[in-house]
C-alpha cells in the first residue's frame, strides 16, 4: 500500500494535532487540571510522532532508495532523510520533556497550555527541518520561537523566569528582524525564495554579489540566534537559568538541533559551495571562525560558573560550537556529507545526554536542594540512581570513552581532519579536555564531597525519574548503536549535497 | 519627451493646488474671533484630564484576538477572489475549499479556547474596585 504524499509530513501533523486536542480539552473544562490525562495525551502524541518518523526513516521515505526527496505544497516543504532524522531528535526530546514535566508541573495551573505550547514548538521545529523555501523557513522558525518565549516565562510569579522570557523575546525579535532582512536581500538578488531557485539565481548575481553576501551574513545571524552561537548567544545563559528546567532541556537540545537542521539545509541547498565560494561569499570560513569562538567562549565561561544550571547553559553554547564544525569543515570536493552527517549524529547523542542533564537539574529543583555546586555535595548518598545517571551525562558530554558522547565527538573531529580542517578538530579536542574540568566538578560534588548541612529528600517523583533514566539508557545505547546512527545521518547529509 | 516630466508636473500641481487654496482663503476670508472656536471640541464637549491615561489591560487581549482575525482576512480575501473561477476550471472542492476550512478550523480552536478561558469576558479588577471605594470614603 502506498501512502499519500502528504502523509510524509506525518510527524509534524501528529504534533500539531496533539496541540489542538490539548487546547480543545482545556476549552471543555478550563477550570480544573487533569494532569495525568494532559501529560498522557502529549506523551502519546510525541511518541507517535517519534514512531512515525522512525518508521519512515527505516523504510527509506524520501531517500534515494524510494525515489528521492518528497516535495510538497509547491516545493515549500521537503521530506528527506535529513528532515526525518531531525524529527526523531525533536520527538524523542519532546517525549522526555513531557514525561518529566508531569512531576515538575504538579500543583501548577495552566498545564494544558504548557503541554500544547511544547507541542506547537515541536511542530515548528519539525517543519524547520523540512523547510525548502526561505518563506517557510521563516514561518516555521517563528512557530518554534514564539511558544518558546512563553514557555521560558511560564513561572509567571517568578522574577527570574519572567526576566529570562523578556530577554529571550527581545533578542529573538532582533535576530528575527536581522534574519528577515537577510532573506529580503537574497530575494532581491535572486528573485526567488525557493532554495534551489536561490542557488541558480545566485550564479548570475553579477554586480549584486555584495548585496547577496550581506544577505547570507544576516541569514547566518538568524541561525546563530536559534543555535545559541556567537554572536547571538547572550540570551542562552539567562533563558536556560530562568526557565523551568524541563524547558531549558527542550530549548538547549531540540531547539538548538532545529536551528542546525534548517541552517544545514539552507546553506547547502541555497548557497552551494561550488558556485558561491568562488564569488567571494566564503560562508564555510565564517562558520569556522564562529565555531572556534563559540566553543572557546562557551567552555571558558562554563568553567567559571558556580551555578550548575548556568554551567550547563554555557556548556550548551560550547556544544553549539562543536556542531558548527558540520558547517565549517566543508570545502569543494571534500568529504562534506561525512562532516555534516557526523555533526547531525552528534546532535542526536547530544539530544539525549543534554536533555538528561537538564532533567536531572529539574529533579534537584523539585527537591529544592539548591543551585550551586556546593549544594550538590553528597547528593549521591541520598539518590544514588539519579546521580549515576547524571554521572553518565556529565562524562558523555565531556566525551569520555565508554559513553555515546565519545563516539559522536570522535566521528565529528575525525571527519573534520579528513576534510583537511585539522586545526578545527584540534581546537575542539582542546576544548573537550577543558570541559572535563567543569563536568567532573559536578561528579566530584555528588560522589566525593560531604554535605555541609545534612538534608533529606522528600519524594522520588516517578515521571522525572523515568525521563532521566530514559535519557541515560539512550546515552548508553548510543555507544553500541552509534554505527547505524552515523551511517543514516551521513547518507542523509550526502543526499543533501548531491 | 521624458515621461518623468508628467510625473514631476503632477507633483508640482499636487503641492501647489492646496497651498494656493489655503493662501487665497486666508487673504479673502473675514476674521471673526470667538471663544467657541478655540475649544478643543466645537460640539461643546468639555475635555477632562490629560490624554495620557492607562487603559485597562483587557483591551490588550481584545486587540490580540482582533489581530489574529485581521490577518486571517488578508488570506481569505485573495482566496474568495479566485474561488469561483478555480471551481469553474475544474479544481476539486477538496483542493479549493478544504484547506481554507482547516485553516479557519485551527483558528476557531484557538478562539474557543481563549473564549472559554475568559479572554473576552470583562472581569472586574478587585484592586481597581478597592481604589474606587477608597476614593469615595
Amino acid at each position: 500500500m502506498q501512502l499519500p504524499s502528504w502523509a510524509a509530513l506525518g510527524p509534524a501533523l501528529v504534533l500539531a494535532l496533539t496541540a489542538l486536542v490539548l487546547l480543545g480539552l482545556d476549552s471543555i473544562d478550563p477550570d480544573s487540571t487533569h494532569s495525568s490525562a494532559l501529560a498522557g495525551i502529549s506523551a502519546l502524541g510525541a511518541l507517535s510522532a517519534l514512531g512515525l518518523a522512525g518508521w519512515y526513516l527505516l523504510a527509506g521515505t524520501g531517500q534515494a532508495s524510494t525515489g528521492g526527496p518528497i516535495l510538497l505544497y509547491g516545493d515549500a516543504l521537503v521530506v528527506d532523510g535529513m528532515s526525518l532524522f531531525f524529527s526523531v531528535i525533536f520527538a524523542s526530546v519532546a517525549a522526555m520533556v513531557i514525561v518529566a514535566s508531569y512531576d515538575y508541573l504538579k500543583g501548577r495551573t495552566y498545564q494544558a497550555e504548557f503541554y500544547s505550547l511544547v507541542m506547537l514548538a515541536a511542530t515548528g521545529m519539525t517543519l524547520m527541518a523540512s523547510s525548502n523555501s526561505l518563506a517557510s523557513v521563516f514561518v516555521s522558525l517563528e512557530l518554534a520561537s514564539l511558544p518558546s518565549y512563553a514557555l521560558v516565562a511560564f513561572l509567571k510569579r517568578n522574577e527570574g523566569s519572567v526576566e529570562a522570557g523578556l530577554k529571550y523575546f527581545l533578542i529573538g525579535a532582533v535576530s528575527s528582524a536581522v534574519f528577515a532582512f537577510g532573506i529580503s536581500l537574497v530575494y532581491a538578488v535572486t528573485g526567488s525564495l525557493l532554495l534551489s531557485d536561490v542557488a541558480s539565481g545566485l550564479v548570475d548575481a553579477g554586480d549584486f554579489v555584495g548585496v547577496a553576501g550581506v544577505g547570507v551574513l544576516l541569514i547566518a545571524g538568524g541561525f546563530a540566534f536559534k543555535t545559541a552561537s556567537v554572536p547571538f548567544h547572550f540570551w542562552a545563559p539567562e533563558a536556560y537559568e530562568g526557565a523551568p528546567a524541563p524547558i531549558s532541556a527542550f530549548l538547549s537540545s531540540a531547539s538548538k538541533a532545529a536551528g542546525f537542521a534548517v541552517a544545514f539545509r539552507v546553506f547547502v541547498e541555497a548557497f552551494p559551495i561550488a558556485s558561491v565560494v568562488p564569488m567571494g561569499i566564503d560562508w564555510p570560513l565564517l562558520f569556522a571562525v564562529l565555531a572556534v569562538v563559540t566553543m572557546t567562549l562557551g567552555n571558558f565561561a562554563a568553567a567559571t560558573q558556580e551555578n550548575v544550571k548556568r554551567m550547563l547553559a554555557y556548556s550548551s553554547i560550547g556544544h553549539a560550537g562543536y556542531a558548527l564544525i558540520g558547517l565549517a569543515a566543508l570545502s569543494q570536493g571534500g568529504p562534506n556529507g561525512q562532516v555534516m552527517g557526523a555533526s547531525m549524529a552528534h546532535l542526536l547523542v547530544y539530544g539525549f545526554m543534554n536533555t538528561g542533564a537538564f532533567l536531572f537539574i529539574a529533579l534537584v529543583e523539585h527537591w529544592e536542594v539548591g543551585r550551586t555546586f556546593e549544594d550538590y555535595n553528597g547528593l549521591a548518598t541520598k539518590a544514588p540512581v539519579a546521580c549515576t545517571a547524571m554521572t553518565v551525562f556529565m562524562f558523555s558530554l565531556a566525551g569520555l570513552p565508554p559513553f555515546g558522547g565519545f563516539l559522536s565527538k570522535y566521528a565529528l573531529f575525525y571527519s573534520a581532519v579528513q576534510g583537511g580542517f585539522w586545526w578545527l578538530a584540534a581546537v575542539g579536542a582542546i576544548n573537550s579536555a577543558l570541559s572535563l574540568f567543569y563536568y567532573s566538578r559536578v561528579v566530584k560534588a555528588m560522589w566525593i564531597e560531604e554535605p555541609s548541612t545534612p538534608f533529606e529528600l522528600e519524594s522520588k517523583p516517578v515521571g522525572l525519574y523515568v525521563a532521566v533514566m530514559f535519557a541515560a539508557v539512550g546515552t548508553l545505547l548510543l555507544l553500541p548503536g552509534f554505527g547505524p546512527v552515523v551511517e543514516t545521518a551521513q547518507t542523509a547529509a550526502t543526499a543533501l549535497f548531491a | 519627451m521624458n515621461q518623468w516630466i508628467a510625473i514631476g508636473m503632477l507633483g508640482v500641481v499636487g503641492v501647489a493646488l492646496p497651498i494656493g487654496m489655503m493662501v487665497a482663503s486666508a487673504l479673502i476670508r473675514p476674521r471673526v474671533p470667538e471663544q467657541g472656536k478655540t475649544a478643543t471640541y466645537e460640539s461643546g464637549e468639555v475635555p477632562t484630564g490629560t490624554a495620557r491615561i492607562q487603559f485597562n489591560i483587557q483591551y490588550y487581549m481584545v486587540a490580540l484576538l482582533f489581530l489574529v482575525f485581521d490577518i486571517e482576512t488578508v488570506l481569505i480575501f485573495p482566496w474568495t477572489v479566485i474561488y469561483r473561477s478555480a471551481l469553474a476550471e475544474g479544481v476539486s472542492l477538496s483542493k479549493a475549499l478544504v484547506p481554507m476550512l482547516v485553516f479557519i478550523g485551527v483558528l476557531v480552536v484557538g478562539l474557543v479556547w481563549a473564549w472559554r478561558n475568559g479572554a473576552v469576558s470583562w472581569v472586574t479588577s478587585p484592586r481597581a474596585l478597592r481604589r474606587k471605594t477608597e476614593r469615595q470614603q
